[in-house]
């Protein structure tokens, strides 16, 4: 392919992009002295890769194993890189990078319907009908993202979840998630990490595209200087240079998963979530600071985590999709220098029933359940909370969510009291009040 | 083959008649006479005197805002060449007269009374035919307005799809009901804010930090519907019940039926219904919450500002900005019977409605002033615009966007990224993208496959310019600047081959299409 548009940037563009997008926000209190230190260090700002589990995964089979007890299912667990942390023996791959994850073991919250529940761990807002909360990702993109990017700040793959939650609400569209579809686990498959309408047409070449949008750009031009101070135009005109300059460049190389050596492709599993995985590498590494994997069933499995029936075969089946393309994800953001800068946050909507039902399967449960930090800002190597021998309820060291949530933000660099405004001029803070990060899972406890 | 396309564009529009239902007393021109002489002085006092548009630009504002869509090349180039003096008054009177803008109105209230947020937005669908039904019978508002406020009975609640059951009677006012939620609470905030212009729903929890709003008020309000849906469950038929009661959950304390701005309980009579006493309350013509609101929407709607911006929060406007020209306007509508259209058409003729779009300096949050902001185009008219612009197939079939969901995919991907405010423009890279380069716009500007293009660009008879010309009125109602065409013509003749050439009118008419100009209307 000819090579008017193939402009890619090189890592250290990307750091100084970075740098310069972090020294235009004001932080307050440690915030600013944690931006500074990053700023003076060089240091690259940080972003946040979510592996959506959707259908709610069990805990009691993933990271919170209950043997010997009725309640535990058949799996063994075993040891980790962290002398006494172990999970289940189908997590082998994650279980050797235990030193930079923190389980958090004692979740807890109060929703067991899936739409709603949904909505809950996507925003750390119970929905009402009064305010349309933005999802973590969006304020992420707000608070993280460049306007100027080629890249969306906020990009979400092939997303399949409960309910209409994790859009951006209040904050407007310019922090949607940009959706890339994966409607076919065929790694062949056209449909395989792409996103709708970036291609031009069929039959558009080249030269014609840079007509194209040499001739927009002559009319954005005419019209802007005829409407100069009008807010509706100069949003037109951002939104279609952005647009175009995901056609013309970046986007083009960032979504040719080809460009990677097979033998890592095959590493991350050759499935929509493995590849999905590597895809959110890529694009980590591009500066996008927000990307959402979603994990939503495996082989014929298109319930995800949902185990209501079935439950040990499905989880073994998910998790040999899940630990795979994670402990590749966690070795290979090591390799790049990027694991301290990226956090990687593992939840669904809530956990599963300690009992296990006629059907060999595992019900809702909120009430105790749990989630993984990793990465940036987290204090790696332990587990957090503690549900007993029957995982019946939070013993000690319990997390609300919207604890969990102040703590990812600390994890990033964001301060969870900051306000956004409604259209309605109603100010919302980005976690709910009273919401404070748990010091314990944090590198760098809050002073 | 262009013959056919060259006939299309040249086609002389037949204009579908709404039925005449009775003349009304009052005429949209006193109307229009009333508003300019109003704003003259206004604008005297202020030392600022507005030009008038362009025939062009109001044709296409007249179009968008009557019928929801743009006017064909042949149309365009017939009303330019119209020396009648008063061929504007007269365009308005026809535009609204067809049975297109009862439509369009039903497009337009619909996304004003059911938010993309609302509960079961999706019920929408089945609102609007009912709309339209209304608009196109030309009811009165205030009746329209009780006639949503004691709605009864039910609508097939979770068929998202109400094309498979279109007919005359088709649409229901109750699938207003279930689109906000069916519940008192649900009900009171939207009547509240969709006919009286505030918004009381943060007072159902706690007293309103900025407005006046209590809890007594909004549940006040809530109690009137209180006996409507006894289930509680969004899809459930409503009816009538005598109940003027309502304890809302985790609380301990009953709240009667009162109307806003009251201190004490209202009098529900033996022979009425708690929602009839409302609708006796709320649409009566001493109310001047009622009559300004719907007015202060339709300004906002044609002039893409309300004569007080604070569309939802009329509360919060001041008095004096009140008096300057909206609560007068409101009293002519009440005294005019509520009649929509005359409001319409009186403020299209008028001068103010003719005012051009923003200045590039100086740009006033006075919505009084001599220009008004670009207006963004909806969801519904962006379709109805590319339709005509491109001249797709509209017959039932495969073939038409229409139906083969083409459609249905542009105006769900754009109204995820929709203003409820005229004046703004949202809009994401995926909806950019979408226009830019998904099925509609691709077929649209292949050479082979546009109908437009086919017509225009081998003609024989037409010169390089001639076809440029044609082609910005197809798509911006417009002739090219003397710059523009100068630029465009660049483009064609600085193509070597014959083919280069052809494509380049294919590019001109993609830059045109999607050129900020064409959707945001100025």
């Amino acid at each position: 392919m000819s090579t008017a548009f193939d402009r890619d940037y090189s890592r250290r563009d990307f750091l100084q992009m970075s740098l310069a997008g972090m020294l235009g926000v004001s932080y307050s209190g440690w915030f600013g002295k944690l931006a500074a230190a990053a700023a003076a260090s060089g240091e690259r700002h940080r972003s946040c890769i979510l592996l959506w589990m959707s259908g709610g995964p069990s805990q009691l089979d993933t990271f919170d194993l209950k043997p010997g007890h009725k309640n535990g299912g058949p799996y063994a667990q075993i040891e980790s890189s962290v002398p006494g942390v172990k999970i289940s023996e189908h997590l082998p791959g994650l279980a050797k990078h235990m030193q930079h994850m923190a389980l958090v073991r004692g979740m807890t919250s109060k929703e067991g319907d899936h739409a709603r529940a949904t909505y809950l761990m996507l925003t750390g807002y119970r929905e009402q009908e009064a305010v349309r909360y933005p999802a973590l990702g969006s304020m992420v993109a707000k608070e993280l993202g460049k306007e100027d990017h080629e890249l969306p700040n906020f990009v979400s793959i092939s997303p399949q979840r409960f309910g209409g939650g994790g859009g951006s609400g209040f904050l407007g569209p310019q922090f949607a998630p940009l959706v890339v579809s994966g409607a076919s686990d065929n790694p062949l498959a056209r449909a395989n990490m792409s996103v709708e309408n970036l291609l031009p047409p069929t039959g558009v070449t080249e030269r014609s595209l840079e007509n194209r949008f040499a001739l927009l750009d002559f009319l954005q031009t005419e019209f802007g200087t005829r409407y100069k101070k009008s807010e509706a135009a100069a949003a037109h005109r951002a939104n279609y240079e952005r647009a175009v300059r995901m056609v013309k460049t970046q986007a083009k190389s960032a979504f040719k998963l080809e460009d990677e050596s097979p033998a890592l492709r095959d590493a991350y599993g050759r499935n929509r979530f493995g590849q999905g995985c590597l895809l959110a590498r890529r694009l980590i590494e591009r500066g996008v600071p927000f990307v959402e994997v979603t994990l939503s069933g495996a082989g014929n499995n298109g319930a995800g985590w949902d185990t209501h029936g079935n439950n040990f075969d499905l989880v073994k089946n998910l998790s040999e999709v899940l630990d795979p393309a994670w402990a590749t994800l966690m070795q290979d953001l090591k390799d790049r220098g990027l694991l301290d800068a990226t956090l990687i946050v593992w939840m669904g909507e809530f956990g599963r029933t300690p009992v296990i039902n006629a059907q060999n399967g595992r019900d809702h449960f909120p009430v105790a359940w749990s989630t993984v930090l990793a990465g940036a800002g987290i204090r790696g190597g332990q587990a957090y909370g503690d549900t007993g021998a029957s995982g019946m309820q939070v013993e000690k060291n319990p997390v609300t969510v919207p604890e969990f949530m102040a703590t990812i933000c600390s994890a990033l660099g964001i301060d969870p009291t900051k306000e956004n405004i409604t259209e309605e001029g109603r100010p919302i803070p980005i976690v709910e009040r009273g919401g404070h990060p748990i010091n314990d899972l944090l590198a760098q406890a809050r002073a | 083959m262009f013959r056919i396309g060259l006939m299309l564009l040249v086609a002389v529009t037949a204009f579908d008649q709404m039925p005449s239902t009775g003349q009304a007393a009052h005429s949209s021109d006193e109307l229009t006479a009333w508003l300019d002489t109003r704003f003259s002085d206004l604008w005297i006092e202020a030392g600022a005197e507005p030009a008038a548009v362009d025939d062009a630009t109001f044709l296409r504002r007249a179009y968008l805002d009557l019928l929801g869509t743009i006017p064909s090349v042949a149309t365009t180039r017939d009303f330019l060449a119209d020396a009648a003096p008063d061929k504007r008054k007269r365009l308005v009177e026809q535009l609204a007269a067809e049975t297109k803008s009862a439509a369009h109105l039903s497009r337009v209230w619909r996304r004003i009374m059911v938010p993309g947020g609302s509960p079961n937005a999706f019920m929408a669908g089945q609102f609007e035919p009912w709309l339209q039904q209304q608009f196109a019978s030309r009811v009165p508002f205030d009746e329209f307005a009780r006639k949503l406020l004691t709605a009864k009975g039910t609508a097939n609640f979770g068929a998202i799809n109400p094309a498979s059951n279109a007919g005359p009677n088709a649409g229901s006012p109750v699938a207003f009901y279930m689109a906000v939620g069916n519940t008192p609470d649900s009900l009171a905030s939207s009547f509240s804010r969709v006919f009286l212009g505030v918004r009381i729903g943060c007072a159902k929890c706690h007293n309103h930090p900025f407005a006046d709003w209590r809890q007594e008020d909004f549940w006040g309000m809530a109690a009137f519907f209180a006996g409507a849906n006894l289930t509680g469950q969004p899809g459930a038929e409503v009816s009538d019940n005598k109940v003027s009661k309502i304890k809302p959950m985790e609380s301990d304390k009953e709240y009667e039926v009162r109307f806003l701005w009251s201190d004490a309980a209202a009098k529900v009579p033996d022979d009425k219904f708690p929602r009839e006493v409302l609708a006796d309350w709320m649409v009566s013509k001493q109310n001047p919450n009622f009559a300004a609101t719907i007015v202060n929407r339709v300004w906002q709607q044609l002039c893409g500002q309300g004569l007080v911006p604070q569309v939802d929060d009329l509360d919060q406007a001041p008095a004096k900005q009140r008096a300057q020209v909206l609560d007068d306007l409101a009293q002519q509508f009440a005294d005019a019977d509520f009649d929509l259209y005359w409001l319409i058409e009186g403020i299209c003729k008028s001068r103010v409605y003719q005012r051009p779009s923003e200045a590039p300096e100086a740009v006033s949050d006075n919505p009084l002033t001599t220009h008004r902001p670009l207006k963004t185009l909806s969801p519904e008219q962006v379709f109805d615009a590319m339709e005509q612009a491109l001249m797709l197939p509209v017959a039932r079939g495969d073939q038409s966007p229409r139906y083969n969901g083409q459609r249905d995919q542009l105006i769900g991907r754009l109204n995820e990224a929709t203003s409820d405010a005229p004046d703004q423009f949202r809009a994401g890279i995926p909806q950019a993208l979408l226009i830019m380069q998904g099925a509609l716009t691709s077929n649209a500007t292949d050479l082979d496959e546009s109908r437009t293009l086919r017509a225009v660009v081998d003609a024989p008879f037409l010169e390089s310019a001639e076809k440029i010309e044609t082609l910005y009125l197809a798509a911006l109602t417009r002739k090219p600047e003397a710059s523009e065409l100068e630029r465009m013509r660049t483009h064609v003749e600085g193509q070597s081959s014959r083919d280069d050439r052809r494509r380049a009118y294919a590019e001109i008419y993609w830059a045109l299409l999607n050129s900020p100009e064409f959707i945001l209307c100025r």
